[in-house]
């Protein structure tokens, strides 16, 4: 019997364990095998190639990593041509992460997925700047984040994701507009916004100098989110922030995440995600139970 | 690539600032070629967090050479290991050196950007190649063996930088290729030396560093493209460029 089958929207996943977007490629297939894993997300892809930021872009704080990549990613074309089919061999479900500057852009891109059938979803990287919009990231604004999730939900059939930030005042007005919209589920957190200054010069150790914010630092931000997010949606949730370890993915699980994605640990142990999913499954067994009993089951809260 | 657990064999101290780490790695030490290096980390120490990219010293039969030089706690914590402590790398990384045959080569390299060209200098010595070896470095404790030597400070050999040395003898003598290896701005200059003199040259490149396997594309450098220029990355397609592609003022 299999303890750790969960359920993301449409999906249904043999374990819960997937990867964050970005911090996983065909790469990792020299340490782990990729029908192992709940399910597979890809890097985010926009409708043209970007070089992205020019470096630094990575620098280690305290049990965090700030990075500033700038979406570099090969393009639509490149991906669908050149990285599309090194995953279709595999049976884990692939789910493609894109991004857009306009709600046109995320539609047209969209579209073109949709003809492919070795993709089963999409994860909507709303992070990213509106440019219809005062430059200003979709993610953060419940109107928008409406129109977006609504204009692809009438496009596709396939689990529809929409990937939240954290980076705003009220996340759940937006995970609520997602929802009410047609999304499936929601994927949540994106990086947390931070900087790092070298003492000695001033200079910013970033090049761009705001950064994303991710690593074991940012858990408890991101439980906290998926919490409150949890309480107040009805669809489920791709938890993801600071995971290291098969005992950080069940808090998320008690929290309210239905499948937990490791991200900044694959860098530190690439073979993170396996270890997880084994340790998660002894868990269970020793316990009798399976996973889908202690989804959102938090306790100790007055 | 692997990810495997492998023994220290000897940890020796080079000076205050250098230390030859030895493993014991049967499995990968046949695969490995000059310019590679591993992403390496204190096996169950996760502190700091990511691993540290170190190059390959040597190669001797089944074990595997690392010269490190202590920058900051990742390397400070790697120079007190002991004898059968157990590190957790993947590796080899990276692309390697072009092995010539019969060609007249110069290395040149300023401190720890020693380590990846010792290995090259053994493969390049026994596939026939005649190599003169530049090296400089801050103070005495920057320098190794080699055939000339520059310090800042004046404290070993000729007081100065490399590039004095890599003028005057690129002034007297012909060479067919060029390997260096050192800080950015050492890099830069030798790469201007060296289209002066019309000489192939390759540089091993280093960027901060986070998954080492071509993921994460946070190692990024500038290489011209075209009429413009892209990034790629030092850890997959690098870390060695030809010195001509790179941009070093981006």
């Amino acid at each position: 019997m299999n303890r750790l089958k969960t359920k993301l929207g449409k999906l249904e996943l043999k374990n819960p364990i997937t990867v964050a977007s970005g911090t996983f490629g065909v790469e990792n297939n020299n340490f782990i095998d990729f029908n192992s894993l709940g399910a597979i997300v890809s890097k985010t892809i926009t409708k043209n190639e970007k070089i992205g930021n020019p470096p630094p872009r990575l620098y280690e704080t305290s049990n965090g990593l700030l990075n500033s990549i700038g979406l570099q990613n090969p393009g639509l074309k490149g991906f669908i041509e050149n990285v599309l089919p090194k995953y279709a061999t595999y049976e884990t479900p692939f789910i493609v992460s894109f991004s857009g500057s306009t709600i046109d852009e995320f539609s047209e891109i969209l579209l073109e997925l949709e003809k492919y059938d070795s993709i089963s979803g999409y994860e909507v990287n709303v992070s990213c700047p509106n440019v219809e919009n005062e430059g200003i990231a979709f993610g953060t604004d419940p109107k928008i984040v409406y129109k977006l999730t609504k204009q692809l939900a009438s496009q596709t059939d396939k689990e529809l994701i929409i990937k939240l930030t954290p980076n705003v005042t009220d996340i759940v007005s937006i995970a609520k507009a997602a929802e009410d919209a047609g999304a499936n589920s929601l994927a949540l957190i994106n990086t947390l916004l931070g900087m790092s200054i070298d003492w000695k010069s001033g200079k910013s150790h970033i090049r761009r100098g705001i950064a994303g914010y991710s690593g074991p630092a940012i858990k408890p931000v991101a439980i906290q989110n998926v919490y409150r997010v949890s309480s107040n949606v009805k669809i489920p949730i791709l938890a993801m922030g600071g995971v290291s370890n098969w005992k950080d993915a069940l808090e998320f699980f008690y929290a309210g995440a239905n499948v937990v994605a490791i991200g900044t640990y694959n860098f530190v142990n690439p073979k993170i995600t396996i270890e997880t999913i084994d340790n998660l499954n002894r868990h269970f067994l020793s316990r009798n139970q399976n996973l889908t009993e202690i989804i959102g089951k938090i306790n100790g809260i007055n | 690539m692997k990810n495997i657990l492998v023994k220290i064999i000897e940890n020796i101290k080079l000076n205050d600032d250098y230390f030859l780490l030895w493993i014991h790695a049967p499995e990968i030490s046949k695969s490995i070629s000059s310019g590679q290096f591993f992403e390496i980390k204190i096996a169950g120490n996760n502190f700091p967090l990511l691993r540290k990219p170190i190059s390959v010293f040597e190669v001797k039969n089944e074990n595997v050479g690392f010269m490190i030089k202590k920058i900051g706690r990742g390397t400070e914590n790697f120079s007190h290991l002991k004898k059968n402590d157990v590190l957790d790398i993947i590796g080899p990384l990276g692309n390697s050196f072009e092995l010539p045959s019969q060609k007249e080569v110069l290395l040149i390299s300023g401190g720890i950007g020693y380590a990846p060209l010792h290995n090259l200098k053994k493969e390049l010595l026994s596939n026939n190649n005649n190599v003169t070896w530049i090296h400089g470095g801050r103070s005495t404790n920057d320098i190794f063996s080699s055939d000339f030597t520059f310090t800042d400070d004046g404290s070993s050999g000729q007081k100065g930088f490399v590039t004095i040395g890599m003028e005057e003898i690129l002034l007297k003598k012909k060479f067919d290729l060029i390997y260096c290896c050192g800080p950015k701005i050492m890099m830069k200059k030798c790469s201007e030396i060296a289209k002066k003199f019309h000489t192939k040259m390759f540089v091993s490149l280093e960027e901060y560093m986070a998954c080492g396997i071509g993921v994460c594309h946070g190692c990024a450098v500038a290489i011209k493209k075209n009429d413009s220029f892209t990034y790629k990355t030092v850890c997959k397609d690098g870390p060695i460029f030809n010195s001509n592609e790179v941009i070093w003022n981006e």
